[in-house]
């Protein structure tokens, strides 16, 4: 009935820093799959994860949702968050609409 | 073969007969159609190979030998609507009683076998050096296998729009049972599970309604407990189709319980029987059960691929139903609880909603919007809270409360979303909301935005967002709201609206947009506020095709036109701007 949503995470790690590159649509369907890998990476023991957000074309509040919460987590938790912003429009929106782009830890310009 | 070479191969076979045999022969004999020659007490004089083998003979002299009523009697012949058709009505019977016959087309049924043929009949006479009628002659075209996907096709058509007709499965489950009688079996019955797995009969349907009290009585022989390798618990247990090609009294002994049941499963005659799940995934939801009996058709794979074809249909109308009543139910319970009533009327003013709950699963998503009277204003609050469930709908009272109480002594929409966002934080878990709040004073409208799209002004000239956006609420530190005024002139329409509208998205994965939205609404200025409303809807749900994934709000505030006032109406002003009055929240 609901069309599967188009997604995919490319990993990299260097040293104790884990990169998730994400592309495609961050939804409520594809939010879920992003935390297990970023649970995943803390769990090899990454002190650092940078989600690369540059290739994502849609981002709704529950992507939004994901990355607030990640980014309270790293806070109690003591591990680094690290957001490269979107390039496409339909992603960045919704940070710019909710204040995102200047609460979370965008490196650069949302 | 086409008419015209049918006719051309007739009037060369009458030359033909007066011919040589072996010239005949040539002609006739090699034809991949059946062709039988009879004379005038219809016994066979000539059958090509091809008729031979069709007629279910090994040899031309056995079929020579037996007598046309003997061949007749060996089959159920049908008419294509199902009328019995009897040796009177075959075309080269009607040429010697000198009728002219029409090519029929019949549907046999080899009572030995059970093996169903369409055949095209078409005869034509053959005369004499006198012009009398010596013998007619027969060209049998078998058309079994296209009438059997036609008719297929058509009862699959048929059975689909009766599912897409209602979301009552039950109801369509027993329409899609009378439509299988008599064409594709002779009795047709459903049986669903539910969440438990227990098993309900919801249909039976037979042509004759007599013969369904033998269902009722044979339906307290099945035990409780269904038999996981055979029948119906294997298709409901495993997912798995059962087929029985031919069922023998031998196998009625042996399933019958006592002497009654034996009685009552002969009685029912059955011949062929097959039983197909109703799958969703691997989840199975029923099963269809198809038995042939008078009609004594073997069911074969066809019949097999069929049923299934079917099966799965309504295996998707059921859970598409199911779905819809189970979320309908939620939403009943949670979520429209959470939505007004009913709007209210305010003077001045004209209001109306959309409100699409998303069909997906049991999901409650958590988009809302309230209006409520305040003083002598009027408060308008339309927000989403990210999650699902009973936290999204807890969250989501927990919002309009908030603001509802907060608003009686607190007017300025901005504080007010401060307000909610200290609430929210201090909940043990993230929960997030975005929100537009607006206060109606007369033909003045402040607001304040939290991580939701702007609102929306449409007046003649142009549709435009209003205000600025600000943050989420219940997310960052350190943040603020800004309040925004604008004057609405008469027959100016404000809509707020959730993200779920500019995020619907369609076939290709397109997404509604903001673009649309504006321009969608550009095309209703100065309507009534429930047509931009029926139109919204009417054009989003063109737009995505099948479900909403997402919730989808929005409330349409319409300030009336002088024409349109009723005496009640407050006076406004002819001026509109917006103007900035910042806010420490």
């Amino acid at each position: 009935m609901v069309r599967p949503t188009r997604f995919e995470v490319a990993e990299a790690t260097q040293s104790a820093t884990l990169v998730l590159s994400i592309a495609g649509e961050l939804d409520l369907n594809t939010a879920t799959e992003l935390a297990r890998r970023v649970e995943d990476g803390l769990g090899r023991g990454a002190s650092r994860v940078t989600l690369d957000l540059s290739a994502l074309t849609f981002m709704d509040s529950s992507g939004l949702r994901l990355l607030i919460e990640l980014d309270q987590r790293a806070g109690r938790d003591s591990w680094e968050l690290g957001l490269i912003a979107p390039k496409h429009e339909s992603a960045s929106a919704v940070l710019r609409l909710t204040g995102a782009d200047l609460a979370l830890p965008f490196e650069g310009p949302v | 073969m086409s008419e015209r070479e049918r006719d051309r191969l007739i009037a060369e076979l009458r030359r033909a007969l007066h011919g040589s045999e072996r010239r005949f022969d040539a002609i006739v004999g090699s034809l991949g159609d059946p062709v039988t020659i009879r004379d005038r007490e219809h016994h066979f004089v000539y059958a090509n190979p091809a008729a031979v083998a069709h007629l279910g003979f090994e040899t031309w002299e056995q079929l020579r030998d037996t007598s046309p009523s003997s061949i007749m009697s060996d089959y159920l012949v049908w008419s294509e609507d199902g009328r019995e058709i009897s040796m009177e009505d075959i075309p080269s019977v009607r040429i010697l009683r000198g009728e002219r016959a029409e090519p029929l087309l019949i549907r046999t049924v080899n009572r030995i076998t059970g093996v169903q043929r369409w055949n095209l009949l078409k005869a034509a006479p053959l005369l004499d050096d006198e012009g009398e009628i010596e013998a007619t002659i027969t060209i049998i075209e078998e058309v079994t296998q296209q009438k059997r996907s036609e008719r297929g096709s058509a009862f699959l058509a048929r059975a689909s729009a009766e599912l897409s007709s209602t979301l009552d499965y039950e109801q369509t489950l027993r329409n899609v049972a009378d439509l299988a009688v008599p064409h594709i079996a002779d009795w047709c019955a459903v049986d669903l599970l539910d969440e438990d797995g227990d098993r309900r009969t919801v249909a039976v349907a037979h042509v004759d309604p007599e013969r369904l009290r033998l269902a009722e009585a044979l339906r307290e022989y099945v035990p409780d407990e269904l038999d996981p390798e055979q029948g119906l618990g294997k298709a409901l247990l495993s997912g798995e189709a059962v087929l029985y090609p031919e069922i023998n009294d031998e196998m009625l002994v042996q399933s019958a319980l006592d002497d009654r049941h034996l009685e009552l499963l002969r009685s029912v005659g059955f011949r062929s029987a097959l039983i197909v799940p109703m799958l969703i995934g691997d989840r199975v939801l029923g099963a269809m059960t198809l038995v042939s009996a008078e009609s004594v058709v073997v069911f074969d794979d066809i019949d097999l691929a069929l049923a299934e074809q079917t099966a799965s249909r309504a295996a998707v109308a059921i859970e598409n139903s199911r779905l819809y009543s189970e979320r309908s139910a939620i939403a009943r319970t949670l979520q429209w609880d959470l939505l007004p009533e009913q709007l209210p009327d305010i003077p001045g003013y004209e209001l109306a909603s959309i409100y699409m709950p998303a069909l997906q699963t049991s999901m409650v998503g958590g988009d809302f919007y309230d209006v409520w009277a305040v003083g002598g204003s009027w408060m308008v609050l339309v927000g989403d809270v990210t999650g699902k469930g009973i936290e999204a709908a807890s969250l989501t009272a927990l919002v309009r409360h908030t603001v509802r109480t907060a608003s009686e002594f607190e007017s300025s929409p901005a504080h007010l979303l401060a307000f909610v966002d200290r609430t929210l934080k201090k909940r043990a878990t993230l929960s997030v909301c975005t929100a537009m709040c607006l206060r109606l004073d007369h033909d003045e409208a402040t607001f304040a935005v939290g991580g939701h799209p702007l609102p929306l002004c449409v007046t003649a000239d142009r549709v435009r967002e209003l205000g600025e956006h600000g943050p989420l609420l219940g997310a960052f530190a350190d943040v603020r709201w800004q309040d925004f005024t604008v004057k609405l002139k008469p027959g100016a329409t404000l809509v707020a609206y959730t993200d779920g509208v500019t995020d619907a998205r369609d076939d290709s994965g397109e997404r509604f947009g903001a673009q649309r939205l504006e321009r969608t609404l550009a095309e209703l200025v100065s309507r009534p506020a429930t047509e931009v409303v029926e139109r919204l809807t009417a054009t989003l749900e063109a737009f995505q095709v099948g479900a909403h994934a997402d919730d989808t709000a929005a409330l349409v505030l319409r300030r009336l036109p002088a024409s349109e006032l009723t005496r009640d109406n407050l006076p406004g002003q002819d001026v509109e701007r917006t103007q900035s009055i910042t806010t420490q929240a």
